[in-house]
C-alpha cells in the first residue's frame, strides 16, 4: 500500500510538464543514438549527461532524461539490426539473427512492429518487478556497513568477470584499470596528493564526464574509421506493417519469459542487457526443438532478445537505486551522474530523495508508453537515419563530445586529456578489453576505497571486520562462486571435446 | 603477440606507480589504512593481471592494418589539433575547420564536407550558446562582440 502512495507521488513528478517533455526528447534521442551502428545506451547517455548538468536540470529530470535514453536505446537497437544486420548496439546482436532474414522475407514491418511490441512487454514487466523489488531491498540494504558495501563491490566486479566469460582476466584487468584511475586526485581523507604529477588540473581527480566520453565517444570515433558500411543497403520496410493477432499470440509466452529472465539477470550486477538477450534466445531455441525455424526470420527468435534487453535495462536499475552499485556500464554512467548532483545512490535514497527514486520509477512507464507509440508509426522516419552518412555523423558526434567536456571546466588541459583517454580506450579496445568494465570500475573506485577504509577505522584496523558478519561471508561465498565460474566452464567444455573425441 | 606487448609495458607502468604510490605518506595518521595502501594494493593485483596475460595471452584475432593505422593517427592529429585550437580560435573557426578534416577523412567529398563543417560550426554555435546557455569560447570573434 504504501508503495502504492508512493508511485502515486512519483507519477505527479514524472508527469510534471518539464519532466514529460524530458522523457519524450529523451526517448527520441535514445532511439536514435541505439539505432547508428557503433553507438549504445553508454555514450547516448555519456553525450547528453554534460548537457543536463550544463543545462541546471534538477536531478529528477536529469535523471529522467537519462532513464529515457537508456530505454530507447534498448528500441532504437533493433530497427539497424532488422533493416541492416548490423546490430545498433552490443543488445540487439541476436536481434538480427532472426530479424534480417525476416526483412528479407518482405516482413520487415511485421518484424519491426513486432519487436517493439517485445521491447514494451519486457520494459512493462521489468517495471513492475523495480516497483515491487526495489523498496524491499531497499529496506534489506539499510543493514549494509561499510565492509559489508566494500565486499559487495567486490562481488559486483567478480560478478563482471565470471559472467562476461571468455576473457576474466581482461575484464578484471580493465576493473582494476577503472579502479585506479579513480585514486587520481587529493585523497578525501588524509588531503594528499596522488597520481596528480604535479598538475592542478588533475587535483581533484579525473572528471567523470571526461572519462566517459573519452573511453566512449572519441574511441568509437576511432573505431569508426575502420568500418564503412556505406556499401550495406537498408531492406525497405513493405507489405503488412502491423503484426496479427495470431502472430501476438504466438509469441506472447515467449515475450514473459523473457522478460522475466532478463529482469533476473539485469539485476545481477555486472550482467546486463547482451547476456540477457543472448541466454534468452537460447533458451527459447532449445525450447522450441526442431519446430522452430530460428536463424531463418522465427518470431520468437526475435520477440525474446529484444523483450529480455529492455527487461534487464529496466531491472539493472534496482542494485543502482538500492545499493548504490551499477548493474551495468549505463548504470555506471548514471551513478556518476547523480554524484554529480551530490547524490550518494543507496538505500536512504528512498528515504531521503523519494521525488528522485519514485519520478525515475513512474517515468519509466511513461517512457515506455511513450517509446512504443513513438517507435510503431515514427520507425520509417527512425529507418531514414540509417542513412546519414559517416562523414557527417562522426564530426557531429566529435563536436557535441568536445563540447560536453568543455561545459565542465572549460579548460584546454580536460580536452587534451579526453582525447589521451579516448586513445587509450582505442587501443584497451583493439586488444579486447571490455570498456564497461573499466567504467564500472572507475565508478565504484572511489565509493569502495572509502568503504573499505571506513571499515578499517571502526575495526582499528582489524582486517577481521571484512569476513565479521553473515552478509558479507555470503558475498565472499558468491564472490568465490563467480571467480570459480569461467575455471569451470572451461573444465567443462574441455571435458566435453574429450567425450568427443574419444 | 600485442596484448604482450601491452601487458608487458603496463606491468613496467605500474613498477613506476608503486614506486610514485610508496612515497604517499600523511603527515598525521587520520585513518589505520592511510592514502599508500590502497592503491599500492590495485597496482599489485594489475602486476598479477599483466603478468598472466604476459604468460598466456590468448588469441587476439586483430592484426595491424597500415593504412588504417595511419587514418587513426591521422584523426588523432585532427582531434588533437581540434582540442588545442578550440579556445584559441574560439568554436565557429576550429569546429569548421575539424569537421572539415574530420570528414574528408571519413570519406566525404571536399565540397559536402565543406557546406556541413561551415553549418556545423554556425549552427552548433547557437545551438548552444543561445539555446542550452552552455557558454563557449569566441575566440578570434571576441574582438566584434562587445559583451
Amino acid at each position: 500500500m504504501e508503495t502504492l502512495n508512493f508511485l502515486m507521488q512519483g507519477f505527479e513528478v514524472a508527469t510534471r510538464p518539464e519532466n514529460l517533455l524530458v522523457a519524450l526528447f529523451g526517448a527520441f534521442v535514445g532511439t536514435i543514438v541505439g539505432l547508428l551502428p557503433g553507438l549504445g545506451p553508454i555514450n547516448g547517455v555519456a553525450l547528453l549527461l554534460p548537457l543536463a548538468f550544463a543545462l541546471g536540470l534538477s536531478p529528477e529530470t536529469a535523471l529522467i532524461l537519462l532513464a529515457a535514453v537508456y530505454l530507447g536505446c534498448e528500441y532504437g537497437g533493433r530497427i539497424s539490426a532488422i533493416l541492416l544486420n548490423v546490430p545498433g548496439d552490443a543488445a540487439a546482436v541476436m536481434t538480427t539473427l532472426d530479424g534480417y532474414p525476416l526483412a528479407r522475407q518482405g516482413k520487415a514491418g511485421i518484424a519491426l512492429s513486432l519487436s517493439a511490441v517485445s521491447s514494451f512487454i519486457g520494459s512493462m514487466i521489468a517495471t513492475c518487478g523495480v516497483v515491487l523489488f526495489a523498496p524491499i531491498l531497499a529496506n534489506w540494504a539499510v543493514a549494509f556497513g561499510p565492509a559489508e558495501y566494500f565486499v559487495l563491490m567486490i562481488f559486483a566486479i567478480a560478478c563482471l568477470g565470471g559472467m562476461v566469460g571468455d576473457k576474466p582476466v581482461k575484464t578484471l584487468m580493465a576493473a582494476l584499470i577503472g579502479l585506479a584511475l579513480a585514486t587520481v586526485g587529493v585523497d578525501s581523507t588524509t588531503g594528499v596528493y596522488r597520481f596528480t604529477f604535479g598538475s592542478v588540473s588533475l587535483s581533484d581527480g579525473i572528471q567523470f564526464v571526461i572519462v566517459v566520453i573519452g573511453f566512449f565517444s572519441v574511441s568509437e570515433v576511432l573505431l569508426m574509421l575502420e568500418k564503412t558500411h556505406n556499401g550495406q543497403k537498408a531492406v525497405k520496410a513493405s507489405g503488412r506493417l502491423l503484426f496479427n493477432f495470431k502472430e501476438f499470440c504466438f509469441t506472447f509466452w515467449t515475450m514473459v519469459r523473457s522478460a522475466v529472465a532478463g529482469f533476473v539477470i539485469g539485476v545481477l550486477p555486472g550482467a546486463g542487457a547482451t547476456i540477457a538477450s543472448a541466454m534468452t534466445y537460447m533458451t527459447e531455441k532449445r525450447m522450441a526443438g526442431p519446430n522452430g525455424k530460428f536463424g531463418d526470420g522465427d518470431l520468437r527468435g526475435l520477440a525474446a532478445p529484444e523483450a529480455a534487453n529492455n527487461a534487464s535495462a529496466c531491472g539493472s536499475l534496482i542494485p543502482m537505486l538500492t545499493l548504490g552499485v551499477p548493474g551495468s556500464g549505463t548504470t555506471a554512467v548514471m551513478i556518476g551522474a547523480l554524484t554529480l548532483y551530490n547524490i550518494t545512490p543507496g538505500p536512504l535514497l528512498f528515504e531521503q530523495q523519494p521525488d528522485v527514486v519514485w519520478g525515475l520509477i513512474a517515468s519509466l512507464f511513461i517512457g515506455n508508453v511513450i517509446l512504443l507509440v513513438m517507435n510503431i508509426p515514427l520507425v520509417g522516419l527512425f529507418a531514414r537515419m540509417l542513412s546519414v552518412p559517416n562523414w557527417v555523423l562522426v564530426p557531429a558526434i566529435t563536436v557535441i563530445s568536445m563540447v560536453g567536456v568543455y561545459a565542465v571546466h572549460s579548460t584546454t588541459f580536460d580536452l587534451v586529456l579526453m582525447i589521451g583517454l579516448g586513445v587509450f580506450g582505442y587501443i584497451l579496445r583493439k586488444l579486447d578489453f571490455p570498456l564497461s568494465a573499466l567504467i564500472l570500475g572507475f565508478v565504484l573506485g572511489e565509493l569502495m576505497e572509502d568503504n573499505l577504509r571506513r571499515a578499517l577505522s571502526i575495526s582499528a584496523g582489524d582486517l577481521n571486520i571484512l569476513w565479521g558478519s553473515p552478509i558479507s561471508l555470503c558475498l565472499w561465498a558468491l564472490t568465490a562462486l563467480m571467480l570459480a565460474l569461467p575455471g569451470l566452464r572451461w573444465w567443462r567444455s574441455r571435458r566435453a571435446a574429450q567425450l568427443a573425441n574419444a | 603477440m600485442y596484448v604482450r606487448l601491452f601487458a608487458a609495458s603496463w606491468l613496467l607502468f605500474c613498477a613506476v606507480l608503486a614506486v610514485i604510490a610508496w612515497g604517499f605518506q600523511a603527515p598525521f595518521a587520520y585513518d589505520p589504512v592511510g592514502p599508500r595502501a590502497y592503491p599500492l594494493l590495485l597496482l599489485s593485483l594489475m602486476s598479477a593481471g599483466s603478468l598472466w596475460l604476459v604468460i598466456k595471452p590468448g588469441l587476439l584475432e586483430q592484426t595491424l592494418n597500415t593504412r588504417a593505422a595511419v587514418r587513426a593517427v591521422l584523426c588523432v592529429l585532427a582531434l588533437l589539433a581540434y582540442a588545442l585550437l578550440f579556445e584559441v580560435l574560439g568554436f565557429v573557426i576550429s569546429t569548421t575547420l575539424a569537421t572539415f578534416a574530420l570528414g574528408l577523412l571519413f570519406t566525404g567529398r571536399p565540397l559536402p564536407c565543406a557546406i556541413s563543417a561551415v553549418l556545423m560550426g554556425v549552427l552548433l554555435y547557437s545551438l548552444f550558446d543561445y539555446l542550452l546557455d552552455v557558454p563557449l569560447p569566441l575566440g578570434l570573434f571576441e574582438a566584434f562582440v562587445e559583451s
